[in-house]
């Protein structure tokens, strides 16, 4: 049985098949019953399946906290960026539009901000948090280092993101090909700006089209 | 008279679906559960193992169950919130009877007086027309127990022959060409098998949204080398990353094997050895074959020449792979074909028996395997035995106890049921776990004929919409409301624990059954004290059959987590007592069958697996002149079959609260349709209305429309009733059709709520 | 840190000030310490402690660079002339839905919401009592002559009188007993989410969470049991439970500026940000560079990326120009804050993807 700090959770969205069972048991856990703290979302419906499942990803250096005017937003020692504190928070938004990931939401009726807290009542006791345990497509997962070394051999795990000149790194690993993750061990995000969603990803295709329509008549 | 007693409208205010309610408990954060039962999701066959949270006699939430090797917790958004259909406010407490004088049709009736009037009507009837004038239909999302007793209760205390259950509109056509290649209809191997293989080949299923626990195992396969292939009108979730797509046009599939096929043998990509060892028909399969070169291939399937060189290539020099197939090549007029298609490319390499590559076909119903082997088929009897074989026979009326000349012969599949309801020959029905007005094709037949039916008898935990025709509605139980077996996809036999007691009147199904037989006063077999006294007496009847249950007992499923059939109670070379582990491979070089007798893996008598012609044939009502678009049908993956659970489920309503018409941008463009616009769909036989939404991800030849909505938003009002010659399986996978842009919403957008 | 140890210093001068001016009042409001009660000398200094402490804390937390803007923009907002009259109408009316009536926490959740209503309330009555008795602010006195009756100073100054018999009398004079029944049943309440809730207990933290909770209790206990002690009890105790109570206020005061009481303090800014999110509402809109559709106010993503340059951060684009936040879309990237949080998400599932194109091959 690994120790709860041994745990890390990995996420790799190109496994996600949108089917939203992370979302439905997110809103079944006790610190934020009925709301999930998950988001999963098509790309572009219109133009391919693709969907994305973000969770916090707990950054070393939130930039949600630091932009907080309320000092509401903690980072445990354990590395887990907490929802804002509920008698601080004072629902201004900052968090929102700040996290480069776009994670935290405000609740402007219960004027409060929350957001993936990795379940804590669960991570902090080594239990599963409810999305990964549920996730069918393992997009989401968590346990150990060695763990996913053993089942994911051609994935490595990465936590360093570029947007634009900041490098954020995070406590939540995304996986990219091993081969890749060698030579270059960041994802650069925001260089996918004019990346556009596409119906199919992968090598194999007909005459290299990324349309296996492109022959059929209408 | 089993027409509609009241207003639908006033019906449905009364009796739903409405969506689970917000429960006090159950938004509580505070709520302890009592106790957490280990058990399993009731929706589909992947049968994942769940822990329910239970408080009193309610269950509150749920808690993965981690330790159950198949899914290890992981569940999909059904089962997430399937804990929600419990302490329904649409939940049946009471029987009812039919009512016109009420204003919503039904009335409430005491338990004991509704068994008795159903006796009464069902002896009034046989008295009446004989026997054979009233018909059973069952499910396959019923336990084997129950499966069990409704073949018997038909057989034995009905004494009619017409008994049959949803399973033909499933797994029917896999099980037909299961038999007639291995001898025996079971995936061949645990889905833990394709960890380590070289390729799986996924055909026609959506396995993101039917069977979303199997992707975890496709990603697994991936991560250790293996590479998908597959084949799909729709790109689907799976698809979007495989290695290899199959953009095939609907209802060629048995054409795509037979170009692969060509490819392989043309390549010298067949294991020629295991061929010569292991099978027979061969030859005449590839003279059939040689007719299907790429070019026609793809010119009638729509898959690109070099797509079918690609994939011919991945499956033919693979070490190792797994096939899958599920509805998508099934639901056809010429499903059995497609399914031998795909089995005669896994006997063309022997990959089959070894650990890293198998066969299966995904189950859709939470028990489509055990619900397919122990007799509430029209053919069969327990133990996958044949109802017209007279060994057999003679086998099962001992076990019954009964004169085997009394045992009816073999009925109808359950669409020509309604057929003879229509014509007047059955003029009694007998329903539980099916909504045939929802899940049958071409369902204007359904409605007509159950307004013919003289007297008919639903058993359901909820007024589904078929039952609203019912004369009396016996209220039934909840799949954790009671205890049995069911067998999930792999084959694998899992125990369902009851969590909590069936609320007011409601009754597990089991007693209900064998209250009307004492009703009836032909109580003779039917005494079972509980699941497990009628699970041995099921072990005993399945004995020496293929599906062979005889070891298993509910300890060892227990201790096991799960026992693979067959699994026997005695060494069957020896008949010496056996403490059997059951057999999670089947077809393992050098093993042992009580019907191949040591001549061979497979479950024939020479021990040998059988090539079959997989012939393509044009679908029934293809798409044409009139109706130039594939219609294409199929489910999403908050819902379930024909929706009376998960209709009811709040969150799940929410995930898609309406069926929507899927078509590319190329086709909507030419019709004049935007996303979100409404649109409407015509076929020979009917019409719907519905929002569109255009996505690139679907054939432009091809819409496609989920199934699991009634009434107007039906779209089993326009598929076809062609059905499958030998496995009677209805063609729900294609048909003729075409779309126009609609003037403005259709009347029932205002009326009814999503779920309705 | 020079910056930061100039910023101790600063918000130490403000805290020095504050208990300066307190002290001050005292002094004035007892007239000269006349009325000032030398029994409760310890409570006027922990009084005077927390307050430095507390100006002190509110000082450093109002350097904190999004802290000071958003402390400056909402001034700036609220005292904006033209519309300063409704913006007073509108204070108060926010002011009573959340701080009077405790609205938004009622939200969260009933029970919830009666609690922290509770034990507001009854800490404001009892605030309101001791605070002017212990500096001397306010004390009685028997009319000259008339025994019956009881008169009111105010910093000296006589404003009531009133018969110290009456129901009046009993009220005024039994005031903090009203307000630890209040505090009692909403810590009552308090502690009962904190048992049962699942959620509260898992993150709720022992000096955060519960020892406020227990101070409070312990600070309305004691009191009763003076109460108790001399009115049916002859005194029994009373110097002893007079020291007991001293200590659980004095500890109170102590841990105010430290612990979660501070956020009576830091809380009424949610009413000067809900000024600055009305102005942005109303303002231009900042449009995502990505989707074109509008995210935020235009304003707020201006001072954001301010603050965040305050900060250190450098979400800026390489070789895009300078500054940004204008509100045209397709003009190109010069900062990831011109991008709305759903294009962010879509972005980092692209951006992962990506990775993945070509299976799972090395990039070109």
């Amino acid at each position: 049985m690994p120790k709860p700090e041994q745990l890390h959770f990995f996420v790799d969205a190109s496994r996600c098949i949108g089917c939203q069972a992370c979302v439905q048991a997110c809103t079944e856990c006790d610190t934020h019953r009925g709301d999930s703290m998950i988001h999963l979302e098509f790309v572009d419906r219109a133009s391919s399946a693709q969907t994305v499942p973000v969770i916090c990803m707990h950054c070393e250096q939130p930039t949600c906290a630091e932009v907080c005017p309320a000092d509401a937003i903690k980072r445990t020692g354990d590395g887990v960026v907490q929802s804002a504190r509920k008698p601080r928070c004072i629902a201004c938004g900052n968090c929102v539009l700040a996290c480069p990931f776009g994670v935290p939401e405000v609740y402007e009726r219960r004027q409060i901000m929350m957001k993936c807290d990795m379940c804590y009542d669960r991570a902090s006791v080594g239990k599963t948090p409810m999305c990964a345990a549920v996730c069918p497509s393992q997009a989401l997962f968590f346990g150990t280092h060695e763990q996913i070394e053993q089942l994911r051999p051609r994935s490595s795990p990465i936590n360093r993101f570029q947007f634009g000149r900041q490098t954020i790194t995070t406590r939540v690993f995304t996986m990219v090909p091993a081969a890749r993750a060698a030579l270059q061990p960041w994802v650069d995000v925001a260089a996918a700006m004019d990346e556009t969603p596409r119906p199919r990803l992968i090598p194999l295709s007909p005459v290299g089209a990324a349309d296996p329509f492109a022959g059929v008549e209408v | 008279m089993a027409t509609i007693p009241a207003d639908e409208l006033r019906i449905i205010e009364r009796f739903g679906p409405h969506r689970s309610a917000v429960d006090a408990v159950r938004q509580s954060t505070s709520a302890e559960p009592e106790r957490l039962v280990k058990t399993h999701c009731c929706f589909c066959g992947q049968q994942c193992g769940v822990q329910l949270k239970v408080r009193g006699n309610e269950v509150i939430g749920f808690e993965p169950w981690e330790e159950f090797p198949f899914n290890r917790g992981m569940l999909c958004p059904k089962g997430v919130k399937r804990y929600l259909q419990g302490a329904h406010p649409d939940r049946l407490l009471t029987a009812l009877q039919r009512d016109p004088s009420s204003a919503h049709g039904f009335s409430p009736l005491a338990y004991g007086d509704a068994i008795a009037r159903a006796a009464a009507g069902i002896g009034r009837i046989q008295q009446a027309y004989g026997p054979a004038s009233i018909a059973l239909l069952s499910g396959a999302s019923l336990t084997t127990e129950k499966t069990y007793l409704m073949g018997k209760f038909a057989r034995v205390c009905l004494r009619t022959p017409y008994i049959d259950y949803n399973g033909r509109l499933c797994m029917v056509s896999a099980g037909a060409a299961n038999k007639k290649a291995f001898g025996i209809d079971r995936t061949t191997s645990p889905w833990s098998d394709m960890i380590g293989t070289g390729v799986i080949w996924v055909a026609g299923s959506n396995v993101a949204e039917c069977s979303p626990i199997t992707t975890n195992y496709l990603w697994q396969a991936r991560e250790q080398g293996a590479k998908i292939i597959v084949q799909d009108p729709r790109i689907t979730p799976v698809a979007r990353t495989c290695d290899l797509y199959l953009p095939v046009r609907p209802g060629r599939d048995a054409a795509l094997f037979a170009g692969v096929l060509h490819l392989l043998i043309e390549r010298g990509w067949i294991d020629r050895e295991f061929i010569e060892a292991h099978t027979v028909g061969f030859d005449e399969v590839a003279e059939y074959c040689r007719q299907w070169t790429p070019a026609r291939t793809a010119a009638v399937t729509g898959v690109p020449e070099r797509s079918l060189q690609q994939a011919s290539e991945l499956w033919g020099t693979a070490a190792s792979s797994f096939m899958l197939h599920a509805r998508g090549i099934e639901h056809h007029s010429n499903g059995v074909q497609n399914a031998l298609g795909a089995i005669n490319l896994v006997l063309a390499t022997g990959r089959i028996g070894t650990p890293r590559s198998g066969y299966g076909t995904i189950t859709g119903q939470a028990n489509g395997q055990g619900g397919r082997e122990h007799g509430q088929k029209c053919d069969q009897l327990p133990g996958w035995r044949d109802i017209a074989n007279p060994e057999h026979r003679r086998h099962i009326a001992g076990i019954w106890g009964i004169d085997e000349a009394d045992l009816p012969g073999a009925g109808v599949d359950a669409y020509e049921l309604f057929r003879k309801i229509d014509a007047g020959e059955i003029k009694a029905l007998l329903s539980i776990c099916f909504n045939p007005k929802v899940s049958l094709p071409d369902s204007g037949l359904v409605s007509r004929a159950l307004e013919k039916l003289e007297f008919y008898v639903a058993i359901d935990f909820f007024l589904n919409e078929t039952a609203r025709h019912a004369d009396l509605v016996l209220p039934g139980s909840l799949q954790e409301e009671d205890e049995g077996t069911v067998t999930q996809v792999e084959g694998r036999v899992i125990r369902i624990n009851k969590a909590i007691d069936p609320p007011g009147e409601a009754r597990q199904d089991w007693r209900i059954v064998q209250d009307l037989a004492a009703a009836l006063g032909r109580p003779h077999g039917f005494t079972f004290t509980g699941p497990r006294d009628i699970f041995d007496e099921l072990r005993r009847a399945s004995k020496g059959g293929v599906a062979d249950y005889s070891g298993i007992t509910y300890e060892k499923v227990e201790t096991r987590m799960g026992v693979f059939w067959p699994c026997y109670s005695e060494d069957p070379r020896t008949g010496r007592p056996l403490d059997h582990g059951g057999t999670p491979r089947l077809f393992e070089r050098g093993s042992y069958n009580p019907i191949a007798r040591g001549q061979g893996p497979f479950y024939f008598p020479d021990g040998k697996a059988r090539f079959n012609l997989a012939e393509h044939r044009p679908a029934v009502d293809d798409a044409g002149e009139e109706y130039p678009l594939f219609l294409t049908t199929g489910r999403v993956v908050s819902q379930f079959l024909s929706g009376t659970q998960t209709r009811r489920i709040d969150p799940l309503v929410r995930q898609y609260p309406e069926p929507r018409m899927e078509m590319h941008p190329r086709l909507a463009a030419k019709l004049g349709i935007a996303d979100g616009d409404w649109a409407e769909a015509e076929t020979r036989r009917g019409m719907i209305a519905l929002r569109a939404m255009v996505v690139t991800t679907i054939r432009p030849d091809t819409i496609f429309i989920p199934y699991h909505w009634p009434g107007e938003k039906s779209v089993n009002r326009l598929t076809v009733a062609a059905q499958d010659p030998i496995s009677r399986i209805p063609q729900y996978k294609v048909c003729g059709c075409r779309v126009r842009k609609a003037a403005g919403p259709p009347a029932y957008a205002a009326i009814l709520e999503p779920q309705q | 840190m020079p910056r930061a140890s100039s910023d101790k210093s600063i918000a130490a001068a403000w805290g020095l000030l504050s208990a300066a001016i307190l002290a001050g009042l005292v002094v004035v409001g007892s007239r000269s310490l006349a009325r000032f009660d030398a029994a409760l000398v310890g409570y006027t200094f922990a009084t005077l402690f927390a307050t430095f402490a507390i100006t002190y804390r509110y000082a450093m937390w109002l350097r904190r660079p999004p802290t000071r803007l958003y402390w400056r923009r909402g001034w700036s907002v609220f005292l904006t002339p033209a519309y300063l009259r409704a913006n007073i109408v509108e204070a108060v009316r926010r002011f009573t839905l959340a701080f009077a009536a405790n609205r938004f926490i009622f939200r969260r959740g009933r029970l919830r919401g009666a609690a922290h209503w509770l034990i507001m309330w009854g800490c404001v009555l009892a605030a309101a009592i001791t605070f002017p008795l212990v500096w001397g602010w306010i004390h009685f006195e028997t009319l000259p002559g008339r025994l019956d009756l009881y008169r009111v100073y105010v910093f000296g100054f006589p404003v009531q009188t009133f018969p110290i018999e009456s129901a009046y009398a009993f009220i005024v004079f039994h005031g903090l007993v009203w307000a630890a029944f209040l505090v009692i049943a909403g810590v009552m309440l308090a502690f009962r989410r904190r048992m049962v809730d699942h959620g509260a207990a898992t993150l709720q933290m022992f000096a955060q969470d519960i020892l406020p909770l227990v101070l409070l209790f312990a600070i309305s206990v004691t009191g009763l049991m003076l109460t108790a002690s001399y009115t049916w009890m002859k005194g029994y105790a009373y110097d002893f439970l007079a020291i007991l109570h001293a200590i659980t206020v004095i500890v109170a005061l102590l841990y105010l500026p430290f612990g979660k009481l501070f956020h009576i303090f830091q809380r009424p800014a949610q009413i000067g940000v809900s000024f600055y999110k009305d102005a942005g509402a109303g303002g231009e809109q900042a449009i995502c560079r990505r989707c074109a559709r509008p995210y935020a106010p235009l304003m707020m993503v201006r001072d954001l990326i301010a603050v965040e340059r305050d900060l250190g951060f450098s979400y800026e684009m390489p070789g895009a120009g300078e500054q940004g936040g204008g509100a045209a879309a397709g003009t190109g990237v010069s900062h990831y804050q011109q991008i709305c949080p759903r294009c962010r998400r879509a972005l980092y599932g692209l951006a992962q993807g990506r990775t993945w194109a070509g299976g799972a091959a090395v990039p070109e």
